[in-house]
């Protein structure tokens, strides 16, 4: 008799029970930020993003976090999720807590916190800034496109990957120290301009990334590396801004 | 405490062991200018440097040269070729072992003479 297979519990994994330890502040009544837990039960698959609408929801409709897309694209919810930084909506709860245990949740490091885990961004953007994101090329456009070989696209190919969430520029240990280091966010944005074969500002650009704020300050930790939720090679792109820097001085 | 992998420690080691160096240098510095005021008070700082804290200490001095010059290395490996940032965490187990090498010999040479005081 041939056997039927009917799988079990396709759609009920048996859920987690984890403690929610998030790292709050509200500017109007506290000194300063403090620890609060709230018990959940949750999906292994379900993303720390779900966990922490739940949160604001159902239990604490204070909770202050951005989140926009969900999908790892706008770039809105990094923080400081199980000690390291990552988008709230990229992380699932099985990769960052075990079933009992408890998850912390913390502000991205380096910004002033307004609120609870949001924070404000403006020196991260003042930075972005700074390197001139924008293509720069005076010379009269060609009748159709300005082309790149694939080749020449690849050099640009993982920069232009970068959806600006600081996930990296706020894992680095030097940007907590010093604030005025632009810092992994806006090399890798320079980068992308830098190596693309097309812009023209490429001197001008160097010159910037020469800077005593520039690429210098950057002592290969490699946080930025491995924070990076678009897999960005950002300490590979880093050095060969220094490189770049290098020849161009010499 | 931010949970970042081996490139953050051997970062904080590399600036740590910088820092140590450049303290021991300074002193050393002092110490041997001091010659200046006449023997008596160059030799009766010198004597207290006999003493085994110190001793000790330059067990922990000759591990934080160690460390940072094979470190060093590393990172100039990484700044200049691609492969070094590929293989920067095995490059930092091998400094690693090389420190720990060097600080036992230094540790199984001068412990015993600590202790038999000469
Ligand atoms: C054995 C020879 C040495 C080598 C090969 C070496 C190598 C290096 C390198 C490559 C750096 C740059 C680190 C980076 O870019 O992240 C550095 C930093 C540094 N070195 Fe040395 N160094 C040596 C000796 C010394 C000595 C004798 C001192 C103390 C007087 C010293 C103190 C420092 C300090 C304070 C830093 C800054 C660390 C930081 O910014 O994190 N080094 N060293
Ligand atoms: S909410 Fe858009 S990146 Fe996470």
């Amino acid at each position: 008799m041939a056997e039927q297979h009917i799988p079990k519990n396709t759609h009920t994994t048996p859920p987690m029970r984890v403690k929610v330890k998030i790292l709050r502040y509200n500017p109007e009544t506290d000194k300063k930020p403090h620890w609060e837990t709230y018990p959940v039960e949750a999906q292994p698959s379900d993303r720390v993003l779900d966990v922490l609408n739940y949160i604001k929801w159902y239990v604490e409709p204070s909770l202050t976090f951005r989140r926009s897309c969900g999908h790892g694209i706008c770039g809105s919810d990094a923080m400081m999720i199980a000690g390291r930084n990552r988008l709230a909506c990229k992380a699932l709860l099985r990769d960052v807590v075990k079933d009992g245990g408890t998850l912390t949740i913390e502000p991205i490091r380096g910004l002033k916190v307004e609120k609870d885990l949001l924070t404000d961004m403006e020196p991260f953007f003042d930075a972005y800034k700074a390197i001139m994101p924008y293509f720069i090329n005076e010379s009269p456009p060609p009748a159709g496109e300005r082309l790149q070989s694939p080749e020449q696209a690849e050099r640009m190919a993982h920069s232009s990957n970068c959806i600006l969430c600081a996930c990296c520029t706020t894992s680095c240990p030097i940007f907590w120290v010093n604030g005025s280091y632009l810092g992994p966010a806006a090399i890798v944005q320079a980068h992308r301009f830098i190596f693309d074969s097309r812009d023209e500002a490429t001197n001008q650009r160097l010159n910037i990334m020469n800077q005593n704020t520039g690429v210098w300050r950057c002592r290969t930790a490699y946080n930025c590396t491995e924070a990076c939720p678009r897999d960005i090679p950002i300490t590979t792109i880093i050095e060969e801004v220094k490189r770049a820097v290098m020849y161009q001085q010499s | 405490m931010y949970r970042g992998r081996e490139g953050q420690w051997a970062w904080l080691l590399h600036r740590l062991s910088g820092l140590a160096i450049l303290a021991y240098f300074l002193l050393h510095v002092v110490s041997i200018s001091l010659i200046m005021f006449g023997e008596d008070v160059y030799m009766a700082v010198h004597h207290t440097y006999d003493l085994w804290p110190f001793r000790v200490g330059l067990i922990f001095v000759t591990a934080g040269v160690v460390y940072h010059a094979l470190n060093g290395l590393r990172i100039m490996v990484m700044d200049f070729t691609g492969r070094g940032v590929a293989y920067q965490r095995q490059m930092w187990y091998g400094v690693l072992g090389l420190t720990l090498l060097a600080t036992a010999y230094t540790a199984w040479v001068n412990i015993p003479r600590i202790l038999g005081g000469y």
